[in-house]
């Protein structure tokens, strides 16, 4: 046990140095897992707020009360008060807004007086059919919640929602959870890859090969630096996501071993290709080419068994998909998968051996070209 | 006698073309074995076969008594290389290094301070190996390979890109070797590195094992080489005196003047002062024939 553990630590120390002489790469690996989680909320940012301006001719009670009841309709809107109709509609054509809502005037009276029949104008840009819709879904919800609020009698809406969950989730505070994944598999990746394909170039590969200690040992003891780098990167990042968007986890150890098991899981993976490709360039954009597709069909964006089941099959036989599902239920409460947590950290486990395997085989023959 | 190294008819492939075509030789124990030839010639990938990072050819090969391709690390144990590339870690010291090689090979802490005496590079031990010379990271890869105190050492271009003293440094070290009883395969460009240090020597080209001869009988095929730098107008005269001398093997006219090849056992001084008798000379150099003249000399002209 004792040489094996020289044999580690003598590694772990050499890589360390490495990493000491690289401080530029060291701080863009960091800054790069918060970049992630700001490049996924920018996705979230443009896709689930529809700027929409909203003409109010009333100004009356009940006008401000519908208009509260449209803020707070699921994070669709991003309303915009400071436009008179004409300059709203200028704005529109432009496509500055998705859409218009005009509450006539009138509309306090007509609800006091006559039940609520009012015709609420909208109009609709078209042009994006997800915003469109985005629109015609939560307009709805806001009636109905409005309709409720003033305790109406006769709000003719047809739409009934049940919530599954005790608070609503917010699209971006389910993504940047997510995220957390995605940062792990680019980050740890991209380091161990690298950290091996650099064996390749320096030209100490063969020192390696030549040692009567099998190949992959040396190389976990530098991988264990790259891990310890990873997961510097990995809790700025999360300190990012529970401090800057306000997300405290239910369950943080949950949270933290789901991590932990990403980070050996995706390093093993970047060895292994490190090993494969040799060269540090095209690994680490092999990686990132990897990482965004196992990212959408991980369920990132939406639990992905609403994806049909094609996709959803698919999913599974990434590690994200398991490890997005736990990370959502670490720091949210909710399942995503219809797995059961056990199944998922077992999933996960299979994959930790599995990489294991993958990198002890591809790191064996690691004879220099 | 024991035999460290054998080699029974071994062919081996790389892409499709034979680098060694039935290649048969035996070193013994306690030998320096030199492996001589130019660029291409099979030299790294004899070696490769005897280091085992190459597992794939025909025939026998059979090093420290056990037959390859081996299993297991046991041999790698007992054998210490060198490669043309030094594989150092630029941004460790040179005692880090070794540290390192030395958890690999599961060598004695102690033996760290050791080889580094050896190979005189105590007081450069802490300084980054990027800052460090061509011949010292040489030497540091050489510290490396003794760090297990290996049976069998694989070295190959042991002088590439150092200059004179840290070359005349590395040889004393490797007959320090030798004198331990330690048995090394050298493969080299250079004939007068081979005179200097070897037992006998393999000459290669195009994967064919040419010749295995001393040092000393190679030597007595090709001579050693007089360079006489003289005007055009003596070169004639100087050709025709030299022409008679029963010590002089051939004659070559060169862009600076002459090329005089000697036998061996030749006295250079008579010579000398004939030239000098005949002609006035600019210069006059004697050294080791360089691999084209050697092939001359073997009747396979590269």
């Amino acid at each position: 046990m004792r040489p094996v553990l020289r044999i580690l630590r003598h590694a772990a120390y050499a890589e360390w140095r490495y990493l000491c002489h690289t401080p530029l790469f060291v701080a863009l690996a960091v800054t790069q897992a918060v970049t992630l989680i700001v490049l996924v909320s920018l996705f979230g940012i443009t896709g689930a707020m529809a700027p929409t301006a909203l003409v109010n001719h009333d100004g009356g009670p009940y006008a401000a009360q519908f208009i509260r009841n449209l803020r707070a309709a699921h994070h669709s809107f991003a309303l915009r008060s400071d436009l008179d109709h004409l300059r709203a509609e200028a704005a529109l054509a432009h496509g500055q807004l998705v859409a218009i809502i005009t509450i006539p005037s009138g509309f306090s009276y007509a609800m006091t007086h006559h039940g609520g029949a009012q015709i609420i104008r909208v109009d609709v840009d078209n042009i994006d059919t997800d915003m469109t819709e985005d629109i015609q879904r939560a307009l709805p919800s806001a009636i109905t919640a409005f309709g409720r609020d003033i305790h109406a009698a006769d709000i003719r809406v047809q739409v009934r929602e049940h919530d599954l969950l005790p608070r609503d989730t917010g699209y971006i505070p389910y993504l940047v959870v997510s995220a957390l994944v995605l940062a792990a598999l680019v980050i740890a990746g991209i380091l161990a890859g690298t950290m091996v394909a650099r064996e390749f170039e320096a030209g100490t590969a063969v020192l390696l090969r030549l040692s009567p200690a099998p190949v992959l040992l040396p190389l976990l003891g530098r991988l264990l630096a790259t891990m310890g780098v990873s997961a510097l990167a990995l809790g700025v990042a999360a300190g990012v996501v529970v401090i800057g968007y306000h997300l405290t986890p239910l369950y943080p150890l949950q949270l933290a071993a789901v991590l932990v098991a990403c980070l050996v899981i995706f390093s093993l993976l970047g060895a292994a290709l490190g090993a494969v490709v040799r060269r540090t360039l095209p690994v680490t954009s092999l990686i990132f080419g990897l990482a965004l597709p196992l990212y959408l069909v991980s369920g990132a964006y939406e639990p992905q068994r609403f994806d049909g089941p094609l996709v959803w099959a698919v999913a599974h036989l990434s590690p994200m998909y398991y490890a997005v599902g736990i990370a959502e239920h670490a720091v949210h409460g909710f399942m995503v998968t219809p797995e059961s947590l056990p199944l998922n950290y077992l999933a996960l486990c299979a994959w930790a051996a599995l990489a294991l395997l993958v990198a002890w085989r591809a790191t064996r023959g690691m004879v220099p070209s | 006698m024991t035999i460290a190294v054998q080699f029974t008819d071994v062919c081996c492939r790389l892409k499709g073309r034979e680098v060694l075509r039935r290649v048969s030789f035996a070193t013994p124990c306690g030998a320096i074995e030199g492996v001589l030839g130019p660029n291409g010639a099979g030299k790294s990938t004899l070696l490769s076969l005897v280091n085992g990072l190459r597992t794939r050819f025909d025939g026998t090969l059979t090093v420290l008594g056990e037959r390859l391709p081996a299993r297991g690390g046991a041999l790698r144990r007992r054998l210490g290389v060198v490669l043309q590339e030094t594989a150092l870690y630029e941004e460790l010291t040179g005692a880090e290094n070794l540290h390192f090689a030395a958890a690999l090979y599961g060598a004695p802490r102690e033996r760290v301070a050791e080889v580094l005496a050896l190979l005189q590079l105590r007081e450069r031990a802490d300084d980054p190996v990027h800052i460090l010379s061509g011949g010292m990271r040489r030497r540091l890869a050489i510290a490396r390979a003794l760090l297990h105190d290996p049976e069998l050492l694989v070295i190959d271009e042991p002088t590439l890109g150092v200059d004179v003293e840290a070359r005349h440094a590395i040889w004393e070290h490797l007959r320090l070797l030798k004198s331990q009883g330690r048995t090394v395969l050298v493969a080299t460009n250079y004939l007068d590195e081979a005179l200097a240090l070897c037992d006998s020597v393999l000459v290669l080209r195009d994967g064919v094992l040419v010749t295995r001869e001393t040092p000393a009988a190679l030597m007595e095929r090709t001579g050693y080489c007089l360079e006489v730098a003289c005007a055009d107008a003596h070169v004639a005269g100087l050709v025709e005196i030299l022409g008679a001398l029963p010590a002089v093997l051939a004659i070559d006219r060169t862009a600076t003047g002459l090329s005089v090849f000697l036998t061996s056992d030749a006295a250079p001084e008579p010579i000398m002062r004939a030239i000098l008798d005949r002609a006035p000379v600019e210069g006059m150099r004697q050294r080791a024939p360089d691999l084209a003249e050697i092939f001359a000399a073997l009747d396979t002209p590269l």
